[in-house]
C-alpha cells in the first residue's frame, strides 16, 4: 500500500464516509431482502476501509484475524492440496489422456470414455458396484436402526450387547473374512453343512456362496453384519438427543409404539440418517477389500460376477498401466456418487424446509 | 442458490476425497513393500550416489542395487550375490526385496518415471516383463550381447521367445518346467503301477481315477490341480501348434472337460474349495492324500528343503517322485511348460557396463552352477548343472525321475506380445467363472475368444 501523506488520507476517508452514509439511507429504502443484505455487507466492507485508513496500519484487524484463522487451516489444507486436490485434478485430466507412467502422455480426447461402454468387465463392475449399494445401503440403516432402538431400552446386558455389536466393526477385515470363508465353506462349512443334514439340501446344489450369483449376496451380508454397529453407535447418539418430552406428550395423545415411532422418533432423526445414508453409500461405492478378501481366490483375481470399479480401477492401472483409461473409470465412479449426493442433498433440503 | 451449489460441490470433494483414499488403498498392497524397499534404499543412498559418480572406471567401487524377492525363502540370490562379489572386489550387490505375491506391479511402479535408483531387476513372469519393455524401463541388450559375444543358443529357444521385435532386453537365469509330482506310497498302498513317463491323458485320467478313494475319512485325490491357470489351461499347448495369443481357445475344451470330470467325481479337489481356503500345493501335496500333482520344477527344491528341515512330515510325503508331464496322443513325450526367470538392466542406471557385467554373470554359465548347486534349475542348461541337481540328497533316486527331467519341446507359459498382461488378465478371469461354475465350458471358451479377439484386433 502506497503512503499517503495526511490531507490526501482525509480526503479519501471523507468521499469513503460520504459513500457510507450514501449506502446507508439506501439501506433504509431498499425492499428486496437479497439486495439488502449485499448492501449491508458492503458497509461492513466500507467501514473497515476506513478504519484501516484511520490507524495508518498495514493491516487492519480484521486481516490479520483472517490470516491467524488461515494459519490454523493450513497445515491440513496444505496437506490436502498436496495429496488429494492436485492429484484429483491431475486424475480428471489424464481421463482424457493415455499414460503408462513413464513414456510421453498422450491427447486421447474423449476415446476412453468412448471405450467404456463395449468393455465387459466395466460393465460387469458397474453393474456389481450398484447392486452391492442398492442391497448394502437399506439393509445396513434398517438393521443399525433396529439394534440403536433395541440397545436404547433399558434392557439387561445392555452394554455387553452394544459391545458385541459394534465388534465386527474394529475387528480386523482379514481375519473376520477367514471366519466366514470358513463358515461359509462350500462343502466343509458349518452352515452348508446344515442345508445339507437338516435341509436335505441335495450334495450338488448347496449354495456356492463366494461365486456366480451368490457372491455379491454374500458381500452384502458381510458388509451389513461388518458395519452396522457402528452407525449402531451414530443412531444411538441420535436417539439420545430426542427430547423425552415429545414421547410423552404421544404418550397423553394415546400414541401406539408404532406410531410414537413414526411419528416422534423417526422425524426427529431424520438429520441422523442423512448422515448414516450419505456415508453409507460412499462406503458402498468404494468398496474393494470385502470383494478381494471375499471373493478372489488364492491368485487375487475377481472374475465378472465379483469385480467392483475400484477393483478394475487398479488393475486398469497397476497391473495394465493404462493410467488415463483408469482415470476415465475413475470419472465414472466420482460422477456417480456425485449424483447420489446431489439427490440426497436436495430431499434433505427439502425435508428441513418442511 | 449459489451457496448450495457451492457446497454440494464441496461436499462432492469430500466425498472423493474419500474415494481417492480407497484409491490408493487399492494400490496399498505395492506401496507397503516399497516403503520397505525406501528405508533400506535410505541407508546406502549415500553410497550409491558417491560410487555412482566413478561410472565407468572399473577400479573405482560400484554399488548396484538389485531388485528380487522373499530374500530369505529363495537362498540363490544370496549365493549369486556373493559368488559375484568374491570374483569383483569393487563391485557391491546391493538387494532389495519387494516381495514375492505383487513382485512385478510393485517394480513397475518403483520403475515408473525416472526417480528410480535400480540398476539390475529380476523379472518374474513376461506379462511384467512386456509392462516393463512397453514402458520403456529397462534396457535393449543386444549391443552387449554382440560386443560379448554371448551365445544365445546356449538357452535352447527361451529367448526367442521373449524378443520384442527382434530386440532382446533381459536374459533368462532360471528356467523351470512342468512335471508331475507324485507320491509313492500311496501308489504302493494300493498296488498301483506307478505313472511312467510315457503317459497319454487318458493314461493319465485313468491312473488318476484309479487311484482315487472317496471314503470319508482317508480321502485319497488322484490329483491336484492348483488354481492356476496354467494348472489345467495349459495342458492343451502342449500339442506345440496352439498358443494362449491365438485368440481362438476352442481347443482347450477336452482339458476342461477331462478336470472338471474328475472334480465332479472326486478325483480332485474342488476349485471352489482351494479359492475359499486358500490352499497352497504345496500344503496339498505334503499332506499326504494327493497321489499325483502336476506343478513346476521349483517345487523339487522346496520338497527336498522342506523335507530335510522337517517341516513337512516324511511319512505323509518323503517318498516322492517326478515324471514327465502326459502328453496327447501323437505328440512326442516330455513337451512341458517352461517359465523363465529373467534378469535386465534398467534405462536409469548410472553405470550400465557393471549392470550389465553382473548379468551376465547372473545368467551366464558361472551363474548357472550357483544356480544348480541349490537345486534349482538355471537356464543354461549344461550335463553339470544336471548332475548337480540330480544327485542332490533328497532328489527321488529312481531313474525315472532323472529321465522326467529331459525336455524334449519347452513352450513358454506366456510367450511374448504386446497386449501380453490384458489378454493374460481374461484368461485368468475366464478361467475362474469356467473352474467355478459360473460359465459352461463353453460360454466361458466363447467369453474368451470374444474378449482376447478384441484386444488383439486393436
Amino acid at each position: 500500500m502506497p503512503k499517503l501523506d495526511e490531507a490526501q488520507k482525509t480526503a479519501r476517508i471523507d468521499s469513503l464516509q460520504e459513500e457510507l452514509t450514501k449506502l446507508i439511507t439506501a439501506v433504509r429504502t431498499e425492499t428486496d431482502s437479497k439486495k439488502k443484505r449485499k448492501m449491508i455487507a458492503q458497509i461492513g466492507v466500507y467501514n473497515r476501509k476506513i478504519d484501516t485508513l484511520k490507524s495508518g496500519k498495514l493491516l487492519s484487524r480484521e486481516t490479520k484475524r483472517d490470516l491467524i484463522a488461515y494459519s490454523f487451516i493450513a497445515p491440513n489444507f496444505i496437506g490436502f492440496c498436496v495429496f488429494t486436490l492436485i492429484p484429483i485434478v491431475f486424475a480428471f485430466a489424464l481421463a482424457f489422456m493415455n499414460w503408462d507412467g513413464s513414456n510421453p502422455i498422450q491427447w486421447a480426447g474423449l476415446s476412453n470414455f468412448i471405450k467404456l461402454k463395449d468393455d465387459v468387465f466395466f460393465v460387469a463392475a458397474l453393474k456389481n458396484t450398484i447392486i452391492y449399494c442398492v442391497g448394502t445401503v437399506p439393509l445396513t440403516m434398517v438393521a443399525s436402526l433396529a439394534l440403536a432402538i433395541v440397545l436404547n431400552q433399558k434392557v439387561k446386558g445392555r452394554g455387553i450387547f452394544r459391545t458385541l455389536s459394534f465388534f465386527p466393526y474394529v475387528a480386523s477385515l482379514v481375519a473376520i473374512t477367514s471366519v466366514w470363508k470358513m463358515l461359509f465353506h462350500p462343502s466343509k462349512g458349518p452352515i452348508n453343512n446344515i442345508l445339507y443334514t437338516v435341509f436335505h439340501v441335495s450334495q450338488d446344489k448347496l449354495p456356492q456362496w463366494f461365486t456366480g450369483g451368490l457372491v455379491l449376496f454374500s458381500m452384502i451380508l458381510f458388509s451389513m453384519w461388518k458395519y452396522m454397529g457402528y452407525y449402531m453407535v451414530i443412531y444411538l447418539a441420535g436417539l439420545q438427543g430426542i427430547s423425552g418430552e415429545l414421547y410423552e406428550a404421544a404418550s397423553l395423545d394415546g400414541a401406539t409404539t408404532w406410531q410414537k415411532f413414526r411419528y416422534v422418533t423417526w422425524p426427529q432423526l431424520s438429520s441422523t440418517t442423512f448422515f448414516v445414508v450419505v456415508m453409507l453409500t460412499i462406503n458402498c461405492f468404494k468398496v474393494y477389500d470385502v470383494a478381494i478378501m471375499l471373493a478372489a481366490g488364492g491368485n487375487g483375481t475377481l472374475t465378472e460376477s465379483s469385480t467392483v470399479l475400484v477393483y478394475y480401477i487398479y488393475q486398469k492401472a497397476f497391473i495394465d498401466w493404462n493410467l488415463g483409461y483408469s482415470s476415465a473409470v475413475a470419472m465414472v465412479l466420482f460422477v456417480l456418487v456425485l449424483l447420489v449426493t446431489i439427490i440426497q442433498f436436495r430431499g434433505q433440503a427439502k425435508r428441513d424446509r418442511v | 442458490m449459489k451457496k448450495k451449489v457451492l457446497s454440494v460441490l464441496l461436499a462432492a470433494a469430500m466425498m472423493s476425497t474419500l474415494l481417492a483414499g480407497c484409491g490408493s488403498d487399492a494400490g496399498n498392497s505395492g506401496s507397503s513393500s516399497e516403503q520397505g524397499a525406501a528405508s533400506t534404499e535410505s541407508s546406502s543412498a549415500a553410497n550409491t550416489e558417491s560410487s555412482a559418480e566413478g561410472g565407468s572406471e572399473s577400479a573405482e567401487p560400484v554399488t548396484l542395487k538389485w531388485a528380487i524377492w522373499d530374500e530369505s525363502t529363495t537362498p540363490y540370490w544370496a549365493d549369486l550375490k556373493e559368488a559375484y562379489e568374491a570374483a569383483h572386489d569393487n563391485v557391491t550387490i546391493e538387494m532389495v526385496d519387494l516381495g514375492s505375491t505383487d513382485y512385478m506391479t510393485v517394480l513397475a511402479t518403483e520403475l515408473s518415471g525416472d526417480g528410480t535408483d535400480f540398476d539390475v531387476v529380476s523379472v518374474k513372469d513376461v506379462p511384467g516383463y512386456a509392462t516393463l519393455v512397453q514402458k520403456n524401463s529397462i534396457m535393449a541388450l543386444d549391443d552387449y550381447i554382440a560386443k560379448d559375444g554371448v551365445d544365445l543358443s546356449k538357452y535352447a529357444g527361451a529367448t526367442d521367445q521373449v524378443t520384442v521385435d527382434g530386440k532382446l532386453y533381459e536374459l533368462p537365469f532360471r528356467n523351470d518346467f512342468w512335471v508331475v509330482f507324485y507320491n509313492k506310497d500311496l501308489f504302493d498302498a494300493k498296488n498301483v503301477e506307478y505313472p511312467t513317463n510315457d503317459m497319454t491323458f487318458e493314461q493319465y485320467d485313468e491312473l488318476a481315477r484309479k487311484m482315487t478313494d472317496t471314503t470319508f475319512g482317508s480321502q485319497v485325490y488322484g490329483a491336484h490341480y492348483h488354481t492356476w491357470r496354467s494348472d489345467v489351461q495349459l495342458f492343451a499347448v502342449l500339442d506345440g501348434k496352439h498358443t494362449i495369443l491365438d485368440g481362438n481357445y476352442d481347443y482347450m475344451k477336452p482339458y476342461y472337460e477331462m478336470v472338471l470330470n474328475q472334480e465332479a467325481d472326486g478325483v480332485c479337489r474342488k476349485y471352489t474349495d482351494l479359492t475359499t481356503e486358500g490352499l497352497h500345493y504345496s500344503a496339498a501335496f505334503s499332506g499326504g492324500d494327493v497321489a499325483m500333482m502336476n506343478m513346476g520344477s521349483w517345487f523339487i527344491a522346496t520338497m527336498i528343503a522342506n523335507l530335510q528341515s522337517g517341516e513337512y512330515d516324511s511319512s505323509l510325503c518323503g517318498n516322492w517322485g517326478i515324471v514327465k508331464y502326459p502328453h496327447a496322443e501323437g505328440v512326442e513325450p516330455g513337451s512341458t511348460l517352461g517359465t523363465i526367470t529373467g534378469i535386465a538392466v534398467t534405462t536409469a542406471t548410472d553405470t550400465p557396463d557393471e549392470a550389465w557385467d553382473f548379468v551376465k554373470f547372473v545368467s551366464g554359465e558361472e551363474g548357472a552352477a550357483v544356480m544348480a548347486s541349490s537345486g534349482n534349475f538355471p537356464a543354461i542348461m549344461t550335463d553339470e548343472a544336471m548332475d548337480l541337481i540330480v544327485n542332490l540328497d533328497g532328489f527321488p533316486t529312481d531313474e525315472a525321475s532323472k529321465e522326467a527331467l529331459n525336455v524334449a519341446n519347452l513352450y513358454l507359459e506366456v510367450p511374448y506380445a504386446e497386449n501380453v498382461s490384458e489378454i493374460n488378465s481374461i484368461l485368468d478371469t475366464y478361467h475362474g467363472s469356467i473352474m467355478s461354475g459360473e460359465m459352461s465350458v463353453d460360454e466361458g471358451i466363447a467369453k474368451m475368444n470374444e474378449e482376447v479377439s478384441k484386444v488383439l484386433g486393436q
